[in-house]
């Protein structure tokens, strides 16, 4: 292990040659690691390669089958949750884990007011207690709000509060900014700057290289459930970090272009559904075509999807399909007319984390595998084998339940399932969440050729870099309508002001 | 092949039914040993004879009809507590429509059939259409069909005589096994090819584990749902015609209870009552246990004397069931367990 910057420092955590497996799964073989006070220390590695269940060993979720952590001075072979929390170990998760009927304030008293089911409870001080640590965090926030209606990065604010205000000294942020817009993005940014000025030791595990130079003062690169090595980020580059992590180089994916897009398979005429908070939306699709759709959360793009999904149907406008109107009112409807919805929240819509992977795949395609309604397991097995194949899919087995799989891989069975349907238009939001360099791009590969092979793409996605390098129009979303249609290849601040709605020529579209 | 620890549930519930095919075999082992004796005459009474295993069976088909109509309910995480009260329903209904009406008998038996469904199609229409829960829906079609059951036979009616063509069904042997057997093994069968071989089968459990993913999967969620509790119905007024066949009589409170057996009989199965996990076979073995269990209890001489078969049987399905859970849970506790003890070794610590 390299260490370059040798610091007189005592170390906040260490993890000495730490294992774990999962029956058959070796998902960890001996990660060593060091987190120092002050310091954002990134965590790096492949869909699988051990990130999360590394951290899952510091935050007393897993016991190691061997090695050792020491934590607070103190040598360990294992620790439970309430003995990692009471040494300063706080993580903010993917999914927030948040109460949705309380408040912001409830949420947080939760965390830090001690339990005790004779305890007054003052709401007053309660409500001053959480606006203080919001302030703190830079976060404008009502401690009032409740937990259902705050967008993601909103509550991972929030959990984020909750962390600060238990006085941790060791925060871990497993893929925070996997749905973050640009802008969200720089304010997690700055909050995690100010941790990093009051000593805290912050370990960040990203996909993003660029957010890993911007942000952390040392990368460990796992591999296979390994680590390779330390380094200082100012020591490596992109390309070095890559081959660390995958072992080899990775081919750019050419730009938009090139292809001739053919008839128009979706158009919108005015679309729009008052329940869903959009509106007035026109555009079309052609087949053949990437469409990317930019903008804020809660610009309106995810509801856009799920009206044209049918889940939430239109009540405004006209929807056509090669030109012959439509009625989405269901999903059936939707995918009776070949249409396929990947959605955003991989939990909770995207697959169903206690059924194995290969039902998971083989859900929407139920045509497929079930003839004249009847299962038939040699063609569930060929359709499930051909796309962990063609996604590099790791998991166990297909039988494997999806709750096991990480989260890189979770993701590749959310798509899987609505490729396997062979859609005509397809629409993809956030696609690529938690997945890994190597596999985004053997991704961005694959809708490049299903575009290509005449299917129409919707592409939804906060990663700004890959709307602009993937989609052939770029249609930026405010306020719940499209408000214009730029160009591929449309530099990001361009778009980014389009977003915020900070440039004149309204209406292009 | 293979490798271990793969899916987990599924070998979960594996091994849970192969623990419930042992408690069935023990329990049919002691029973044997226990309550088989030879009379003054020389002849052998008790469990150990083919007539007392056949009366086991046909004492098992009704509520067995029920359990098997009850598990795909329970794998989309809902639950019909009207079961019993629509079998009354139905028994009166066919009475009725035989008696009074003067219909022909099988056409009496398809409105027995019919009324079913429709009793399952109104549950099927609140809960699944209306999304109200099906706790409280079925609670109030259970006092419903089986008020209505009373009030149609003014609560003192029974209708019996009913011709042999009938009778034959609940009461006499078709190539040696008694005739309502083969129809619980044809229902059986049908339940077990729509649960594990089919597209509605998959949905159910998908909308068990998470009815918003089988939303977001384009599953056709209410049709599915509803499917299920008119599936519940239909059975139940077949049961009401095997219930009435095996008694000779149709009455108002036919099938009083029979719904917590039923429920029993799934859960013991080992289908998880928040839905997705379960299987038939484990509902098949649950209803041959608590089967054999009750009427078992009525052959021991001990329980003979005492007079004590329905309170016995009462206490020791209920300490089966605990019983049988815990256990199917232990390999999970004693894991969580051994790995608190593990972090018990670690250093005591200041306080924060
Ligand atoms: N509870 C579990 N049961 C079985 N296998 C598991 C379990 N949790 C994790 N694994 C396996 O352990 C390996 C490492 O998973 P982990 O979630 O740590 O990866 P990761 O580096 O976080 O990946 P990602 O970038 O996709 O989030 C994977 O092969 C995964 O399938
Ligand atoms: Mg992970």
């Amino acid at each position: 292990m390299v260490n370059p910057t040798p610091q007189p420092v005592q170390p906040l955590l260490v993890f000495a040659n730490i294992a774990k497996n999962f029956g058959a799964v070796q998902a960890l073989r001996g990660v060593d690691f060091e987190l120092r006070p002050g310091e954002v220390h990134a965590l790096l590695g492949e869909n699988g390669a051990g990130k999360s269940t590394l951290i899952k060993v510091a935050t007393g979720a897993h016991a190691p089958d061997s090695g050792h952590l020491v934590l607070g001075g103190r040598r360990l072979d294992a620790l439970n949750p309430a003995t990692a929390r009471a040494l300063g170990v706080a993580c903010i998760y993917q999914q927030p884990a948040l109460f949705p009927d309380l408040t912001v304030a409830e949420n947080l008293a939760l965390r830090l007011e001690p339990a005790g089911a004779w305890r007054r409870v003052d709401r007053r001080a309660r409500r001053v207690r959480a606006a203080e640590l919001l302030q703190r965090l830079g976060a404008d926030l009502a401690p009032d709000a409740e937990i259902r209606d705050l967008s993601m990065p909103e509550q991972q604010l929030v959990e984020i509060a909750a962390a600060i205000g238990a006085g941790a000294r060791i925060v871990i942020m497993d893929e925070p900014t996997a749905s973050l817009t640009q802008r969200e993005q720089e304010r997690l940014f700055a909050i995690v700057r100010t941790l990093r000025a009051e000593g805290v030791g912050v370990i960040y595990i990203s996909h993003r290289l660029e957010e890993i130079f911007a942000l952390a003062d040392r990368v460990t690169v796992l591999r296979d459930g390994a680590s390779v090595g330390t380094h200082a980020v100012g020591d490596m580059d992109a390309a070095g970090l890559i081959r660390l992590m995958v072992g080899r180089e990775l081919a750019g994916l050419p730009p938009p272009g090139g292809t001739v897009p053919g008839e128009i398979a979706l158009e919108l005429r005015g679309t729009g559904c008052a329940a869903a908070g959009v509106g007035s939306v026109t555009f079309a699709v052609r087949a053949g075509e990437i469409l990317g759709l930019a903008g804020l959360v809660g610009a309106g793009r995810t509801e856009l999807a799920r009206v044209l999904f049918g889940l939430t149907p239109a009540d405004e406008g006209e929807i056509l399909r090669e030109g012959r109107p439509v009625r989405l009112d269901s999903p059936q409807a939707a995918m009776a007319h070949g249409l396929a919805y990947v959605p955003e929240d991989r939990r909770r819509h995207g697959v169903v984390m206690e059924l194995p992977v290969a039902q998971n795949i083989t859900l929407a395609a139920h045509r497929r595998v079930f003839r004249h309604g009847w299962l038939s397991a040699p063609a569930e097995n060929r359709v499930a084998a051909e796309f962990i194949a063609r996604l590099g899919i790791k998991a166990a087995g297909p039988e494997a339940a999806v709750a096991t799989l990480s989260g890189g891989n979770q993701q590749k069975v959310a798509v899987a399932r609505w490729l396997a349907t062979a859609p005509r238009v397809l629409i993809l939001d956030e696609p690529t969440q938690g997945v890994d360099i190597a596999a985004k791009g053997e991704l961005h590969r694959i809708i490049r050729e299903l575009a290509q092979g005449g299917l129409a793409v919707i592409l939804i996605s906060s990663d700004l870099p890959e709307i602009i390098g993937l989609c052939d129009r770029i249609g930026v979303m405010r306020g719940g309508t499209l408000r214009e249609i730029l160009p591929g290849g449309t530099a990001a601040p361009v778009v980014m002001a389009a977003a915020l709605g900070t440039n004149e020529k309204e209406g292009a579209a | 092949m293979r490798p271990p620890n793969q899916n987990h549930w599924k070998s979960h519930l594996f091994r849970y039914e192969v623990l419930l095919l042992l408690v069935l075999v023990v329990e049919w082992l002691v029973f044997w040993h226990f309550g088989t004796t030879v009379n003054r005459r020389g002849v052998t009474v008790g469990f150990g004879t083919v007539d007392r295993q056949f009366d086991i069976l046909r004492h098992s088909c009704e509520i067995g009809l029920l359990a098997l109509a009850l598990t795909p309910v329970i794998l989309t995480a809902g639950i019909d507590l009207a079961v019993g009260s629509l079998l009354g329903l139905c028994a009166v209904i066919f009475g009725q429509l035989w008696h009074d009406a003067g219909l022909p008998v099988w056409a009496a038996a398809a409105g027995a059939l019919a009324a079913g469904g429709l009793g399952g199609a109104l549950n099927a229409g609140l809960i699944a259409r209306l999304q109200l829960p099906p706790l409280i829906v079925t609670l109030g079609t259970y006092s419903l069909f089986r008020g209505l059951a009373e009030a149609l036979t003014r609560g003192a009616v029974t209708y019996t005589d009913f011709p042999a063509g009938f009778l034959f069904l609940g009461q006499e042997r078709w190539l040696g096994l008694p005739v309502q057997a083969w129809v619980f093994a044809g229902v059986a069968a049908g339940i077990w090819i729509l649960v594990h071989r089919t597209m509605t089968g998959r949905a159910l459990r998908v909308i068990g584990f998470s009815p918003e993913g089988a939303r977001y999967a384009g599953l056709p969620v209410t049709r599915q749902v509803a499917l299920a509790y008119v599936l519940a119905g239909f059975i139940a007024g077949l049961a009401a015609l095997i219930y009435t066949a095996r008694l000779g009589q149709a009455r108002a409170d036919a099938g009083t209870g029979y719904e917590l057996f039923a429920i029993t009989a799934v859960v013991l199965g080992g289908t998880s009552i928040f839905g997705g996990r379960g299987s038939v076979t484990g509902t098949l073995l649950g209803v041959a246990v608590i089967a054999v269990l009750k009427n078992g209890l009525a052959t021991l001489p001990a329980v003979i004397r005492l007079n004590a078969a329905e309170e016995l049987s009462g206490l020791l399905t209920g300490g089966l069931l605990l019983g049988v859970l815990a256990l199917g849970a232990a390999p999970k506790f004693l894991s969580a367990w051994r790995s608190r003890g593990q972090s018990r070794r670690q250093p005591a610590l200041p306080p924060p």
